[in-house]
């Protein structure tokens, strides 16, 4: 059954029992308007032997709340690409650290080295310090990280594209431009249609504060209908697209989380062979130092070599770390390539949750607008 | 006649190396006097240098994976701009319509005074 279209949806909905209480919601929301249709027409509709069609028969809303539907399914794609986008930029910031630390480490044990080498026989040139990534590839790196962290932010910034606030805003205006168009169509309607004796007894207290001629609640009924219709066109523009993007960079996710990985590996090792260096290089200098070091100097130079096996270990234990996020990164990304597919087994019930939570969603806006002019 | 231990075999692979070094680490730490300190830090170094080398040689050729990789990635980002732009659209659009109804109750407004 294809939830998205309004004809089949209706046997879901009544056999949510939860969706009562949005039923209930709708009642609420539109009782005036069959008690307005009792009240007595104005002047000018008896003239021009009609009625402008601004007032919303609140049924024509169920459509577009159950179509509506279709927008919710994109929700959890919105929660899980913003989770995703939350861990990329994080596991990326991660990797620039590590090749930042990478980078200065070994720079720290060539510049160790150089002292330890100054002294002796073997030529040493200056020239010949190196970093272990070059400024081009170091560039190549951050541009397929910073690559990586604009996807995934795009990506979140796209799919919550339902229920944004833009898209409220715009929905609210036509509703209350709506009824500023109204009063200025009907500028009398203040008073000929404020309630006689007969409409108070039988209207309830929100008609009796009608001053236009759409009241305040066929305006909202006219926003919460452009809400509905501009969530419905951005989710039908999300659900044809962003799963497509989403698959079609699942592998390139896969290549560069392995590239990355290869990386890290290297600078893993590269990382323990600096410490090792620069432990053996304190070590030769604490002991070809001898008498040169007072016995608190030569104190303090031993205490450091404890501390550089420290953070040597450290500096593993994080890089380790790193491959193990950068793996759960590719296998997340995959999950969101099947979820945003919508071929798991699971997402009929999750389809009827998100169709119940954007009904809810509809419901709160809708209460959201003021209901007075 | 058995085989030489591995670590005593021609070193073919940064493992290799990298357990050779390792070798020489631990006789550097059991060496009790600074020649022989010296002369197995010595060896060692030079082993450091082939496995550094190594690695860049590595780092540089991933260099070129990643210069390779980076196009695809923009390719997508302006993909999801543009679904964006179409979204971004839409909204418009609505905006569109509130600013027409809001046009034509200041003409009414207009047509009033006369």
């Amino acid at each position: 059954m294809d939830y998205c279209n309004p004809s089949t949806s209706s046997p879901v909905l009544t056999g949510h029992s939860k969706l009562n209480k949005l039923d209930k919601l709708k009642l609420r929301a539109f009782p005036i308007r069959g008690m307005r249709n009792k009240s007595k027409p104005t002047s000018r509709t008896q003239a021009a032997g009609r009625r402008p069609s601004f007032g919303f028969n609140p049924l024509a809303l169920l459509p577009l709340v159950l179509v509506t539907g279709c927008a919710a399914t994109s929700t959890p794609l919105a929660r899980h690409t913003a989770d995703f986008s939350g861990a990329t930029s994080l596991v990326v910031d991660n990797s620039e650290n590590a090749y930042r630390a990478a980078v200065r480490l070994h720079d720290q044990e060539q510049a160790s080295a150089s002292v330890a080498k100054y002294d002796t026989d073997k030529p040493w040139d200056p020239h010949t310090i190196k970093p272990l990534i070059d400024a081009k590839g170091l560039q190549a790196r951050s541009d397929v990280l910073d690559g990586l962290k604009a996807y995934a932010q795009s990506l979140a910034d796209v799919t919550n594209g339902v229920d944004s606030d833009q898209l409220n805003a715009a929905a609210t205006s036509v509703g209350t431009n709506l009824q500023a168009m109204g009063q200025a169509m009907n500028p009398t309607s203040s008073a000929a249609t404020a309630p006689s004796t007969e409409t108070t007894a039988s209207a309830d207290a929100t008609i009796s504060a009608t001053s236009g001629f759409i009241t305040p609640q066929e305006a909202n009924a006219a926003s919460t209908a452009f809400k509905a219709l501009g969530d419905y066109l951005v989710s039908r523009k999300i659900k044809s697209a962003v799963p497509k993007v989403i698959r079609d960079m699942d592998p390139q996710i896969d290549t560069i989380t392995k590239l990355l990985n290869s990386d890290i590996v290297i600078i893993r090792r590269q990382s323990a062979l600096d410490y090792e260096q620069l432990l053996t290089q304190q070590d030769m200098f604490i002991r070809k130092s001898g008498s040169a070091l007072s016995p608190i100097e030569r104190r303090a130079e031993i205490e450091k070599l404890p501390g550089i096996l420290a953070s040597k270990q450290s500096t593993d234990d994080m890089l380790a770390d790193l491959q193990n996020c950068l793996t759960q990164l590719a296998l997340t990304h995959h999950a969101l390539a099947a979820a945003a597919q919508n071929s798991n087994a699971a997402s009929l019930q999750q389809r009827i949750a998100d169709l119940h939570a954007a009904a809810e969603r509809l419901a709160r806006f809708y209460f959201s607008l003021p209901t007075t002019t | 006649m058995a085989d030489a231990p591995p670590i005593l075999k021609k070193p073919e692979t940064i493992d290799d190396y990298q357990a050779l070094y390792d070798a020489l680490g631990r006789a550097y730490w059991e060496a009790s006097d600074i020649n022989s300190k010296d002369l197995v830090q010595g060896a060692r170094e030079s082993i450091y240098d082939i496995i550094t080398d190594l690695d860049e040689a590595q780092l540089d050729a991933n260099t070129a994976l990643f210069l390779a990789v980076e196009p695809k990635i923009k390719q997508t980002c302006a993909t999801l701009t543009k679904i964006q732009s179409d979204i971004d659209s839409i909204t418009k659009n609505i905006t569109t319509a509130s600013k027409v109804v809001d046009a034509i109750t200041k003409v009414l407004g207009i047509a009033a005074m006369f």
